[in-house]
């Protein structure tokens, strides 16, 4: 019983010092250019120069690539391709585009409409501001100034009357950016908070004083689906391929351990 | 055998060249010929966008935005480390952060309402599919040095020698313009499809229409009518043949159609012919102008007094150049073009930025000034005219930035300049004196490269001197136009109803009129009436029974930069009986009630001072805004002039000054501390009553 397990101990080391001597080295020297290999290096070069290779060019065209993989398998023999960063890079790069094109190509309906609710704040049509305003430039001592003529207004009545502004007097549905584009954050932050319909003042800006009459807020809304659909269709699409390969990496990840030196210097 | 006529190899061939010759006579190889670069495609996308009706004012909205931005598909910017795409660079505009090839933040104080992404033409893409060492053209050996060279451990100031060295050698033709051999098929096709590019190894036509495609792609992705406005664009790249006159032009085009290719340098050199093509585009409905640039780098070609051939300048010249090209960018990163201390020795301010090295040279050469400034052109073109040539320099003005990052550094207080890892630092910039090994560096870079010393020595301590220290921080096209969309903007450069700043968004109106005086300017309906009674920026004012013209001039600051010191107005003109061209400049308004002198036409100092310790600037002076009706005092009605604002803030720091400051060490001695952040309006052109004066519209 025992005698049987040796011998079959020792026939299987023969064989793995056969295999070991005879074999392994042998079939590495010989290249094999498959039929499909042949017709795309062929097409390629037809592709390039437009028209197809004569028997010469085809001659150079195996030379050139054969001595290619020659290049390649020796420099493989000497581990060229180990800590190369160019070549890790462009394999991270292929696998990166492999897990891409995982992606399905149409989005349903449906998973089209989840993404748009789970994503409204980015095509939310902000709110709108209508206003007009008396201005008194700075050169003046306009605080007083236009003070005392917004007194005067409420007390009287009658026309307030100010400088002419560069932009205007009245302004229409201006979103946030272009009231602080066109008067400024501080502007801004009075008249948002302002009462519709009453005039109020003064209110400060870079370029002087401001008497302002809010005529209407706009209210800013959530378009539906259809008016937004194919910005929600390419928003849709660029995230899946960022996901798939987010989820690839984490799922690869966990097999990992990564070993740092705790000692060393930043 | 009798009278059989027997044709010797002599006379069949006699008969063949006749017969090509007859084709060529009668014009009939069009039949077989085909012009790629008219083939026009359509890139509009469906752009889904809410329904918001898009406010329009009559009396027109400054819309401030850079019309010169380069990307990665540009062949030096590839070169320079750059990464970035179209994409980035309109979302870099609408406000979005973006990476500097050096890796920090690139953000705007304030979004852009315009921005046209305009890379080189000539070997669009190019550059990055040879570096791409998976594509056709990487195969090639002359590509090697090219080979991966943006692989992120590589976009570092130690590789700025290696990338001074390949712009060179691309630009030198040691790298592209590898012909195939005489008999090659591509031969056939590039004549046939009137593509010379296609006759080129170093060329792959699919590599560059997919680069000018998304390049297309990316406008029309970002065109947002209202809010944002985007035009497909390119930058025409050429030069003169001796000397490397710079001769760059911007294209845009005012439609989603455009041509399939942009025409380029390697079609021709001549800038006639580049104007011939938009035409022919403009017969198939897509119009587009032509933004000359840098004329400063122009070694005096830019507005040169005879044509490209040397010719003299006829009125057909002068229309078509003007039909083509009806704004030029004056000021930008590789410095401003007003005018020239020696072509305006009684300018006070025309020192300002001045670059004078040509475009591109290695190493630097130095650039003539004349026929390289705009003031000076409109001199020539005035002069032109009175010789009865016509005028072909009756331009407006814009400015832009020519980043070649996909981001514009506008800010003195926050720049980066514009090659990416060369001037990414202020080192590399010669504002703050080099480390040891930067030293080293430049040092091995002039051994290795056959180049002049690249450091200079001043007051003891060492500078980069390649030239970036005349770079600065500017500027930005402004159009005066009813609604931000495509349509209207472009209507405002072809109407030159523009103005150009430095970076700072200042904002200026400008008339001229015979009855400007008359117009109350604390009324409301200021703006309205001077449109009622005169002609705007950009425009001619014809004589009115040789009345002294009147003008209106009203200028605003920027809400975030410094307060206005004064407002000038330039006035050119042609003396009559000499023929010489002369100069004026008045200031018209002053800061803080102050009145200019009537001897001198300055205003008095205001007191404005900078702190060169903190960068701080006094606060109590300068203007919020200045507005001011003109009359000329030394008006002659029978003598054309033209009239252009320019508005100067208060002094503020340099960038190189900024630069020193956040290093901790002092200024750099020779570089000016301050500069006037400034606008200029497009000019006014009076126009004398005159019998035999043809009247040409433009």
């Amino acid at each position: 019983m025992r005698l049987r397990i040796i011998v079959f101990f020792l026939i299987g080391l023969l064989i793995f010092i056969l295999d070991v001597a005879f074999s392994s080295e042998q079939d590495s020297k010989d290249i094999y250019i498959s039929d499909q290999e042949l017709t795309s290096l062929l097409s390629a070069w037809q592709s390039q120069v437009g028209r197809p290779p004569n028997d010469e060019e085809i001659v150079n065209i195996i030379n050139n690539f054969v001595q290619e993989e020659i290049l390649y398998r020796e420099a493989l023999l000497l581990n060229l391709d180990e800590e190369d960063r160019i070549i890790k890079r462009r394999l991270a790069q292929k696998i990166t585009f492999l897990k891409q094109e995982t992606v399905p190509e149409d989005p349903s309906q449906e998973e089209l409409k989840e993404f748009f609710e789970q994503n409204k704040g980015n095509y939310y049509v902000p709110e709108t501001y209508s206003f007009s305003h008396h201005y008194y430039s700075k050169e003046s001592s306009a605080k007083e100034i236009a003070t005392k003529a917004f007194k005067d207004y409420q007390i009287n009545g009658g026309e307030l009357k100010g400088d002419p502004f560069f932009l205007g007097k009245n302004f229409y549905q201006n979103t946030a950016n272009e009231i602080k584009k066109n008067f400024g954050e501080l502007f801004f932050s009075s008249i948002k908070n302002l009462p519709v319909n009453e005039w109020s003042g003064p209110h400060e800006s870079t370029f002087g004083y401001h008497i302002i009459l809010l005529k209407e807020v706009k209210a800013g809304f959530s378009p539906p689906l259809e008016k937004v659909l194919i910005k929600v269709q390419q928003d849709y699409l660029s995230e899946a391929q960022d996901k798939a390969i987010a989820k690839y990496i984490n799922e690869i990840r966990s097999q990992y351990r990564v070993v740092i030196n705790p000692d060393y210097k930043f | 055998m009798v009278g059989k006529m027997k044709l010797s190899k002599s006379s069949i061939g006699l008969i063949i060249v006749s017969f090509i010759f007859y084709l060529y006579a009668t014009n009939s190889f069009s039949i077989f010929q085909r012009d790629s670069a008219l083939e026009i495609v359509d890139f509009s996308i469906e752009n889904s966008s809410v329904d918001t009706d898009i406010p329009s004012n009559p009396y027109r909205n400054p819309y401030y935005g850079d019309l010169h931005v380069h990307t990665k598909y540009s062949f030096d910017a590839y070169i320079f480390g750059v990464t970035a795409t179209p994409y980035d660079a309109y979302r870099f505009a609408t406000g979005e952060v973006i990476k500097h090839p050096l890796g920090f933040d690139m953000k705007l104080k304030e979004p852009l309402d315009f921005y046209a992404v305009t890379d080189h033409g000539f070997y669009m893409g190019m550059i990055e599919n040879y570096a791409d060492t998976s594509s056709k053209m990487s195969k090639n050996e002359w590509t090697k040095p090219i080979h991966n060279i943006n692989r992120p451990e590589n976009v570092t100031v130690e590789s700025t020698g290696e990338r001074a060295d390949l712009f060179s050698s691309v630009l030198s033709r040691e790298i592209i313009n590898k012909p195939y051999p005489w008999w090659h098929p591509n031969y056939l096709g590039a004549w046939l499809t009137n593509n010379i590019q296609l006759a080129l190894t170093s060329f792959d036509y699919d590599v560059h229409k997919s680069a000018w495609a998304d390049v297309a792609k990316a406008a029309e992705e970002f065109n947002d009518p209202g809010n944002f406005t985007t035009f497909i664009g390119y930058e025409y790249t050429t030069s003169t043949e001796v000397e490397g006159g710079n001769l760059h032009r911007n294209v845009i085009f005012n439609s989603s159609n455009a041509p399939i290719r942009p025409w380029t340098r390697i079609d021709s050199l001549n800038p006639e012919d580049l104007w011939t093509w938009m035409d022919n585009l403009r017969g198939k409905g897509v119009d587009s102008l032509a933004m000359p640039h840098n004329s400063n780098g122009s070694n005096g070609q830019m507005f040169e007094v005879e044509t490209f051939r040397g010719n003299p300048i006829n009125k057909e010249y002068s229309e078509k150049r003007m039909r083509n090209e009806p704004v030029v960018e004056m000021t930008q990163v590789k410095g401003t073009s007003d005018t020239h201390p020696l072509l305006s020795p009684d300018d006070e301010w025309a020192d300002f930025e001045i670059m004078d090295k040509r475009v591109g040279s290695r190493p630097p050469t130095y650039s003539m000034p004349q026929g390289g400034y705009v003031r000076d052109a409109f001199l020539r073109g005035l002069t032109l005219e009175w010789e009865g040539r016509g005028n072909p320099y009756k331009f407006g003005l814009i400015g832009s930035s020519d980043t070649h990052t996909g981001a514009g550094a506008f800010d003195e207080n926050n720049y980066w300049s514009k090659v990416g890892v060369l001037d990414g630092t202020d080192m590399g910039r010669g504002s703050v004196p080099l480390s040891q090994d930067r030293i080293d560096q430049l040092t091995q870079y002039s051994i290795d490269f056959n180049q002049p010393l690249s450091t200079k020595e001043i007051e003891g301590k060492t500078y980069a001197d390649v030239g970036f220290d005349q770079w600065g921080a500017s500027g930005l096209a402004v159009a005066w136009a009813e609604e931000n969309t495509r349509d209207s903007i472009f209507q405002a450069f072809k109407r030159k109803e523009t103005f150009a700043t430095t970076g700072t968004r200042i904002a200026v109106r400008f008339f001229a009129g015979f009855d400007m005086e008359s117009i109350d300017l604390n009324s409301e309906d200021m703006i309205k009436n001077a449109y009622a009674k005169g002609v705007t920026m950009g425009a001619d004012l014809f004589s009115q029974a040789n009345q002294t013209p009147q003008f209106l001039v009203w200028a605003q600051r920027d809400k975030l930069g410094a307060p206005l010191q004064r407002v000038q107005i330039i006035k050119g003109w042609v003396e009559t009986a000499s023929g010489t061209p002369k100069e004026k400049i008045y200031d018209v308004a002053c800061s803080d009630g102050l009145v200019a002198d009537p001897v001198t036409n300055r205003c008095p100092d205001n007191g404005a001072r900078v702190n060169i310790n903190d960068c701080s600037i006094s606060n109590d002076v300068g203007a919020g805004e200045l507005k001011t009706t003109w009359a000329d005092p030394d008006f002659d009605p029978a003598v054309k002039a033209f009239y252009y604002v320019r508005v100067l803030e208060n002094p503020t720091c340099r960038w190189s000054t900024w630069d020193a400051l956040k290093a901790g060490v002092k200024p750099r001695p020779d570089l000016h501390e301050t500069i006037q952040e400034r606008a200029w309006s497009s000019p006014i052109w009076y126009i004398p009553d005159s019998s035999d004066l043809e009247i040409i519209p433009l």
